[in-house]
């Protein structure tokens, strides 16, 4: 007997422009204390199914054939751990509350066994955490809550959709651990639903790859990865970075293009009342040497956006950046030469571009302040292999990759040396994310740009960086060779730990 | 343009304000070739006449047309409230944007004048206004347009808070932007829908803000047909012409109206997001 069954189902979303087939024909089952492992891109449906085995699809979903066979009992642990919570309740009566009605508990009853489930979630002083608000308790924590939540009643199945992709890669690691233990204990079955091959592979012991609502393919986790079978998933598996193949084999030339002296950010302006301010860099000096790869990496607060902002003029600094003869002190002290030779992409282009402007106003902006000539622009887009076409269009009518290439492009447009990358292709699939990685190497060979590349994918930058930068709550921890992280610091060599298994090497 | 109008039409809302607005646009533009009578004819017989074959709605204390005052008054009435509504939403927009983007200190200075001159109740700014001004109905217009913008100011920058967040706004910085650039360009496209909304029903205000000031003696003057004066000549006849009262009062609101849905549909029509 299954747990869940899904057997031939096929799904619609009624839109504006016509009838969307979501998923086409989805099969899958799930035995009992058995975790599948389901794989695929944003837009494949994944996610989808999940609501759909919880019931709980949007008003516009036609189900359209097929039966799923589920559970009573069905747990669901979300992406977001900050938006699951409701802000204005503390933790603890959230949990109750969950509690008094799976398991028809007195509310003193649900309170006691609230503790005892964060007790069981691996949270210290959980007594505590009951009388927080969610807030006051980190990514991590509200993420141990969630699964606490998604345990109450004892479930047949939980539901796991991208838990620890909001998540620090440590935190993330530490939240799969304790999930592997409740499941040796519960026997709970799992339905895994993720982006990331490594990560899935590793959790899960059936794997399926969904693809534009269709099953690819479904295999043991430990054959799927190192034998792929279904031409979709070969080029998947293609695409993970992995650290050991490099991609760029040259030496940059040795001389500094840009040094930052003792660079410090500072967050919070003192008030009358409040001095309270934050450290978000604290004396970092580095220098990026000409058309070198500067990787930066470091888990979220580590300060190493508040790099990319300091350089690029975005908050004020204290210490000093050299570029080439010239010291710069502040960011009004940056000139237009300055602005124009080193240029920033941002993480989300979604919202770096500006959703009222077309595309050619976009890259026509720094050509006209850097100057440029107008008829650059199907030059450029020429440049990122966008279609000369798309100057005419919105952003909002391209993808997330043609969006970040458009601002590749912008930044490309005003001919810089050094360009600042930060996080941008944490919002892409790991596909587009490689095709990015590959223009953006392409640029460089073509302009000898030097890129100062912002990143928590360890994987990614390892294969791509000359050097590497570690950085831990505003300090500069480690700054090395990828080739020598067997002899970084403990931390680094704790994230190398924690970051998943690339495919197709044997997890030690 | 036709593109815009097509998507506006789509919606039930738009398509209703489309139709209301264009209603009061034809008042305005053919309202005296439009009216039956000579809305300023003195007709003894018709006098506080309830609306009739003749008089569809009526006839007012001095025996002129009902009908033919309004559609001669819309001319007067509807462009001076859009042009203080104008007026207002592009100063406050304005304002609000640039605060917002300014940041800190200065932000913290404007949105305090702000508030300083939106202690001041909006007649009362408007009639120190136009007494300094001088009594016409321009002036009016312009007193009530200053007196819109520091609420518009308010309502623009809680949304360019958020625009300022965005990733563009940064980017034109690190480009090295002027800040007129960026206010004007990157910041205040993003901004128009609640502006365009708060306007919409605003304009229903300006009416009426233009009516008590005609009132008052510092807008309009009789016999002027002003849809707000109309109104306050009578007040008088209430309980033996509601009529009167009845009729400019059912002009304004239906202006209104056509305007709100007007502004609901062209918020979404205006953004360039929605199409599917």
């Amino acid at each position: 007997m299954n747990v869940l069954q899904v057997d031939d189902y096929t799904l619609d979303y009624r839109t504006r422009a016509g009838t969307l087939r979501v998923l086409d024909g989805v099969s899958l089952t799930i035995g009992p204390g058995e975790v599948l492992g389901l794989v695929g891109e944003s837009g494949s449906g994944k996610s989808s199914l999940a609501w759909a085995t919880m019931r709980a699809l949007p008003g516009n979903a036609v189900e359209v054939g097929g039966r799923i066979q589920r559970p009573n009992a069905i747990g669901i642990v979300f992406q977001d751990p900050s938006t699951t919570l409701n802000p204005t309740v503390p933790i603890g009566r959230q949990l109750a509350e969950v509690l008094a009605l799976r398991e028809a508990l007195e509310p003193k009853a649900a309170w006691d066994a609230g503790i005892a489930a964060l007790l069981r979630v691996e949270l210290r002083d959980p007594a505590a955490i009951m009388h927080r608000y969610p807030h006051e308790a980190s990514g991590g924590e509200k993420q141990r809550v969630g699964i606490a939540m998604a345990l109450a009643g004892r479930p047949d199945l939980i539901i796991f959709d991208e838990p620890t992709t909001a998540l620090d890669v440590i935190t993330g690691e530490r939240v799969l651990a304790l999930f592997r233990r409740l499941r040796d204990e519960t026997g709970v079955a799992a339905l895994y639903i993720s982006h990331d091959l490594a990560l899935v592979s590793r959790v899960a012991e059936r794997v399926g790859v969904i693809h534009r609502g269709k099953i690819q393919e479904e295999a043991p986790a430990r054959t799927i990865f190192a034998a792929p079978r279904a031409g979709y998933t070969k080029a998947l598996v293609a695409a993970v970075p992995r650290p050991e193949r490099r991609l760029v084999r040259d030496e940059p030339a040795p001389d500094p293009l840009l040094t930052l002296h003792r660079v410090g950010v500072r967050y919070g302006r003192p008030r009358l009342f409040n001095r309270r301010t934050v450290d978000a860099v604290r004396d970092v000096s580095v220098d990026v040497r000409r058309g070198e790869i500067l990787g930066v990496v470091g888990e979220s607060g580590s300060g190493k956006s508040s790099i990319a902002r300091a350089v690029t003029g975005l908050v004020p600094f204290s210490g000093e950046l050299q570029f080439g003869t010239r010291r710069i002190a502040s960011p009004a002290a940056m000139d237009r030469d300055y602005r124009r030779a080193v240029q920033i992409i941002f993480q989300h282009p979604d919202s770096s571009l500006n959703p009222r402007h077309r595309v050619r106003e976009i890259l026509l902006r720094p050509l006209r302040l850097f100057g440029g000539a107008t008829a650059e622009v199907p030059r450029l887009l020429e440049q990122v292999r966008l279609p000369v076409d798309f100057a005419s269009r919105y952003p909002h009518q391209l993808s997330g990759g043609e969006k970040q290439r458009v601002a590749i492009a912008r930044a490309f447009a005003a001919k810089p040396r050094l360009v600042v990358c930060d996080e941008i292709t944490a919002p892409l699939d790991v596909s587009v994310q490689a095709s990015i990685v590959e223009l953006l190497l392409e640029l460089r060979r073509e302009h000898g740009t030097a890129y100062l590349f912002i990143t928590h994918d360890l994987n990614l930058v390892r294969q791509i960086a000359h050097r590497l930068a570690v950085m831990r709550g505003g300090d500069l921890v480690d700054l090395l060779e990828p080739g020598q992280i067997g002899a970084a610091s403990a931390y680094t060599r704790e994230l190398v730990a924690a970051t998943p298994t690339p495919v197709g090497e044997t997890p030690a | 343009m036709t593109d815009l109008l097509r998507r506006l039409a789509e919606t039930p809302q738009g398509m209703a304000g489309l139709v209301i607005v264009a209603l009061v646009a034809t008042a305005c533009a053919l309202g005296p070739a439009l009216a039956p009578i000579d809305p300023e004819r003195i007709d003894f017989l018709a006098r506080l006449k309830p609306p009739s074959a003749a008089h569809w709605f009526g006839g007012d204390q001095l025996g002129r047309d009902v009908l033919s005052r309004l559609l001669v008054g819309a001319r007067s009435t509807v462009p001076l409230a859009l042009g203080a509504t104008l007026i207002g939403a592009a100063a406050g927009a304005v304002i609000g944007t640039l605060s917002a983007y300014l940041g800190g200190r200065w932000d913290e200075a404007i949105m305090r004048t702000v508030d300083a001159v939106m202690a001041v109740p909006g007649l009362l700014l408007a009639l120190l206004l136009v007494s300094t001004l001088g009594k016409s109905s321009y002036n009016a217009a312009l007193a009530i347009g200053i007196a819109f913008t520091p609420g518009m100011a308010r309502v623009t920058r809680s949304v360019a808070l958020a625009a300022r967040r965005q990733d563009y706004v940064a980017a034109a910085i690190a480009r090295g932007e002027r800040g007129s650039w960026i206010v004007l360009r990157e910041m205040l496209p993003n901004v128009v829908a609640p502006v365009v909304v708060e306007s919409t029903i605003r304009i229903a205000f300006a009416v009426m803000l233009l009516a008590t000031l005609s009132f008052l003696g510092l807008g309009a003057q009789p016999p002027a047909s002003d849809w707000g004066l109309m109104i306050s000549e009578a007040r008088r006849f209430t309980h033996q012409a509601p009529w009167m009262l009845i009729a400019p009062a059912a002009a304004i609101g239906l202006t209104a109206i056509g305007f709100n849905l007007l502004g609901d549909g062209l918020r979404d029509a205006l953004n360039p997001r929605d199409e599917r």
